[in-house]
């Protein structure tokens, strides 16, 4: 098959042991896994733990609270599904638990982004499957 | 160890300019290639006994046909014992030499062919092309919703590289107005004209602060190498471009996992391929830099070693890399300006390092190369591969 341009927005394509994590996110409520052999917090969802290889690894709810590793607003030449929303904002988050998830900054001042600034997260429905965690900044 | 220092060589090498060719099949870029890389080699067709060629992004159906053996009957090479894919997005060349040099030093193999083809330039619409590289090596799960394409996946190491370290949009933009200074020597570059560092900032905002002519284009292309031992390397030319060593990191698949969005994996990729070659980065004669966008240039010349943390833009920025320049860089003009052919960005490049220690370079020889560093990396920088070349042997 030759490669095509794909319309629609994509929706994620969930592995079982990562369920989890979306279901909590239709819940508004940020999942992440915790190693209860290595103590160290995981995200994205993992089958074993990345530091120490243990299967024993549980759910919490994250603080939703992070800062701005780095971000980027697109304004041109994105993928066709994303070509309406320009522009918008692609963020690498430092959750305040120590991983990093990649995200979009919502309900911001363009201009007014920094790395390293507090953001602090929100959800916003795909569609009626799928919420996805998105980040704001605190407000001052 | 992984390699014994200078046992395997690049003896034999080709490739087809960079361009738009709607008429022409990716078989063709493939065979061209293959056939110019045998003679150059001074080999016939049937002292090649493993086939090595690499994945093809443009077409699914088409890169399993190369996967199963098309070039081997295309070419009616009779001798083939095994055609195996090895593939690994823009760091395909440097696995694949790494393969054919395991395979040579214990025997498995005497001559390998390796070939590169894609068509990404008219065999994909403009638009597909960015909905291809929106999904091509992003997660799936964790990053293709959130809107991540190569643009942003670049612009996010620019971005933060900015911030801890003071780089300028001017140095940025000076890396492509020194790849461009090279390109206007090498005529399998698609963009040949002079450009300047106003020009590339007053060019489109694609994803801030990335701009368009700070972004690689599709092409189409090709080209291929040949591997054998050192031995018969030098019973076929009396300067081949000898493995002296490599190295390699790989440090995430998801980009969000990248420790260091400023740094990645070359620093650990390059103590391992220098002190292989037994040689440092001060020896270092020409340098091929993965470029497909500014920062990677930027970032991985800092990392191997070839001048301090933040400041790579200044010397790119003083010409210090250009043609008659202190360290040439990126000599074929790169994929920013040689064009952008899929997995070939760095089989270029690596055809690039062999062809200037092999003294091939035409009118972009750098006078008196001795050693070559090339470095290449896979989905959305997944990995730190550098591989080191030369035309003698340190310490042999």
């Amino acid at each position: 098959m030759t490669a095509q341009e794909l319309k629609s927005k994509p929706a994620p394509i969930v592995n079982p042991w990562a369920r989890p994590f979306w279901d909590g996110a239709n819940d508004a409520r940020l999942m992440i896994q915790y190693c209860d052999d290595c103590h160290k917090h995981v995200f994205y969802p993992r089958v074993a733990c990345p530091h120490c290889f243990s299967e024993r690894l549980s759910w919490v709810q994250a603080s939703g609270r992070g800062t701005v590793y780095s971000y980027t607003v697109v304004y041109n030449n994105a993928p066709s599904a994303f070509a309406p929303d320009v522009p918008y904002v692609v963020a690498v988050i430092q959750l305040a638990e120590g991983v990093r998830m990649l995200s979009n900054i919502v309900q911001c001042d363009l201009d007014g982004l920094r790395c390293d600034m507090p953001v602090e997260v929100t959800f916003e429905r795909l569609n009626a499957d799928f919420t996805l965690p998105k980040f704001r900044p605190v407000p001052v | 160890m992984n390699h014994t220092r200078g046992s395997t060589a690049i003896v034999g090498i080709g490739e087809v300019p960079t361009g738009r060719f709607p008429e022409t099949g990716a078989i063709a870029f493939a065979l061209d290639s293959a056939r110019q890389a045998i003679l150059d080699a001074g080999l016939k067709k049937d002292d090649i006994d493993f086939v090595i060629p690499t994945g093809s992004l443009y077409s699914s159906q088409f890169s399993n046909e190369l996967a199963t053996s098309r070039l081997v009957e295309e070419l009616g090479l009779n001798s083939v014992t095994s055609n195996c894919q090895v593939f690994s997005g823009g760091s395909s060349s440097t696995n694949a030499l790494r393969v054919a040099s395991a395979l040579i030093e214990t025997g498995r193999a005497r001559a390998v062919l390796f070939v590169h083809t894609d068509k990404l330039g008219t065999g994909v619409t403009a638009q597909g092309g960015i909905d291809l590289f929106s999904t091509a090596g992003i997660s799936a799960e964790w990053e293709v919703p959130f809107g991540q394409h190569y643009s942003t996946v670049a612009a996010l190491a620019t971005t933060r590289y900015k911030y801890e370290t003071g780089c300028t949009d001017e140095e940025l933009s000076a890396v492509c107005v020194s790849n461009r200074k090279w390109a206007e020597l090498n005529p399998h570059a698609f963009f040949r004209a002079p450009i300047t560092i106003e020009e590339v900032m007053a060019s489109k905002m694609l994803s801030t602060p990335l701009r368009a002519k700070q972004s690689n284009m599709l092409f189409d292309g090709g080209g291929a190498f040949i591997v054998t031992s050192a031995e018969r390397a030098r019973d076929l030319t009396a300067r081949p471009a000898y493995v002296l060593g490599d190295g390699g990191a790989v440090t995430h698949f998801a980009y969000s996992q990248e420790p260091d969005l400023t740094r990645f994996g070359w620093a650990r990729a390059a103590r391992q391929a220098f002190a292989e070659a037994g040689i440092g980065p001060a020896d270092i004669d020409v340098a091929e830099i993965y470029d497909s966008y500014p920062i990677y240039q930027l970032i991985a010349f800092e990392e191997i070693g070839l001048c301090g943390r933040g400041e790579a833009g200044g010397l790119f920025l003083r010409g210090e890399t250009w043609p008659g320049g202190r360290i040439p860089t990126t000599t074929d003009g790169g994929m920013l300006s040689k064009g952008h052919i899929g997995a070939g960005g760095s089989v270029s490049l690596l055809i690039e390092a062999a062809r200037q220690v092999m003294g091939k370079a035409g009118p972009r020889q750098v006078p008196n190369t001795r050693f070559a560093i090339e470095t290449a990396t896979g989905g959305t920088y997944m990995d730190a591969q550098v591989t080191v070349l030369g035309n003698e042997i340190p310490g042999g």
